[in-house]
């Protein structure tokens, strides 16, 4: 009977211990771990509107070129020019793609497209993140959506090429990218004719 | 109380039975999970050698401290809340110093607590032996696990993204191994380089 309590205070405290160690080491590292979240979001922002800014100027820089704007409870991002950014996410073929897509004052033509999560097969599918890729979405029109033809035959200005090997990532992160504009892109404009 | 050569031999025997005789990797076949889902690319895989390596250490000073105070039929249990405990620790401090790396190995370092090379050192281990020596175990076992990951990673980052260290090795135009990059990639590597550590150190099947 004294061993069995023993055993139960024994996991007891010790277990009171370290619980008491993780809520230090969390009240000492959550407000880093948001900032660097917050970082990461400005900068995903900044790319999409492509504005160019030093890796440790983040904030400064967002502060001076964008505007935060709310309308019925959608957030979005205005430039000094005008372009608009707004966060998008769904699910791509893996995992969940999520990033900013960038849009001229127009609100016809895309500026721009960062992806800052995603979790598809690395070397085919993960080459949507690359630069090359993602360029080609700038001066897209998209009130009609967004195509995806074969590598290489895009000619229209609504098509955009797939990857060899990754068309289902591609085609799953064109259907994210005319979904969310579909969704979120009315909304905006509304806001911003007001 | 042992002499002192007796106890420097016996830091030696502990030191080289972790990086190679009892090398967990080759020898025991722990902690494959882990090894081959990170060693993709060699800054994971040093993040990930350094992140368990820590666990090793603080789980072998603690079971080595408290180890005649734990209750024989609570001692998994008293294991399993150590380790996770240093795990979120790391898994905290990733998250917070290192982002990128973090955001690249981030479901396996939660994995750690489940890392069977430190569950299996606690209990072989730890619970019977002192600090000292409990701690050249943990570094031995940290350093054997780190460089067979780094050693495969380097293959894998070479091989699969024409890459060390995210600096450009191969060669413009080079063909990348995408087999290399993915899980299938490190079947082939690992299993390799297990084959040729047990052909060195003449292990054979029983």
């Amino acid at each position: 009977m004294k061993d069995k309590i023993l055993m139960i205070v024994f996991v007891l405290v010790l277990g009171s211990i370290l619980t008491a160690a993780l809520v230090a080491v969390n009240y000492l590292t959550t407000p880093v771990i948001e900032k660097n979240e917050e970082i990461a979001i400005k900068s995903s922002i900044l790319k999409a509107l492509s504005i160019s800014f030093e890796p440790d100027e983040v904030e400064e820089t967002f502060s001076n070129n964008v505007e935060r704007r709310q309308q019925n409870g959608t957030t979005y991002y205005v430039a000094e020019d005008g372009d608009i950014a707004f966060p998008y996410s769904g699910s791509g073929l893996w995992g969940p793609i999520e990033g900013v897509i960038a849009i001229q004052p127009n609100f016809e033509t895309l500026e721009g497209i960062t992806i800052s999560r995603q979790e598809e097969t690395p070397g085919l599918g993960s080459r949507i993140t690359e630069a090359e890729y993602l360029a080609q979405f700038e001066g897209k029109r998209f009130t009609e959506g967004l195509k995806l033809v074969q590598p290489g035959r895009s000619s229209a200005d609504n098509e955009v090429d797939s990857i060899t090997g990754a068309t289902m990532t591609t085609d799953a992160f064109v259907k994210i990218l005319n979904e969310n504009l579909r969704e979120t892109v009315p909304a905006i404009a509304e806001g911003e004719t007001q | 109380m042992k002499s002192a050569t007796g106890a420097k031999g016996q830091s030696l025997k502990t030191f080289l039975n972790g990086v190679w005789r009892d090398h967990p990797i080759f020898s025991m076949i722990l902690g494959i999970c882990s090894a081959l889902a990170v060693s993709n690319k060699v800054e994971n895989a040093i993040a990930m050698g350094a992140g368990v390596t820590f666990v090793l250490l603080a789980t072998g000073l603690l079971i080595a401290m408290l180890r005649r105070l734990i209750p024989t039929r609570v001692r998994m249990i008293t294991y399993m809340i150590v380790i996770a405990t240093f795990v979120i620790v790391v898994d905290r401090v990733l998250k917070a110093l290192f982002p990128d790396i973090s955001q690249a190995i981030g479901p396996y370092v939660g994995l750690i607590i489940t890392n069977c090379i430190i569950m299996g050192r606690a209990e072989a281990f730890y619970i019977q032996n002192r600090i000292g020596q409990s701690l050249i175990d943990a570094v031995a076992n940290g350093f054997g696990y780190t460089y067979t990951l780094v050693s495969v990673a380097v293959v894998r980052e070479l091989l699969g993204f024409g890459t060390i260290l995210g600096f450009q090795v191969m060669p413009e135009g080079f063909t990348k191994w995408v087999v290399m990059a993915m899980a299938p990639g490190a079947f082939f590597v690992l299993a390799i380089f297990i084959w040729i550590g047990r052909s060195l150190a003449g292990m054979e099947e029983e």
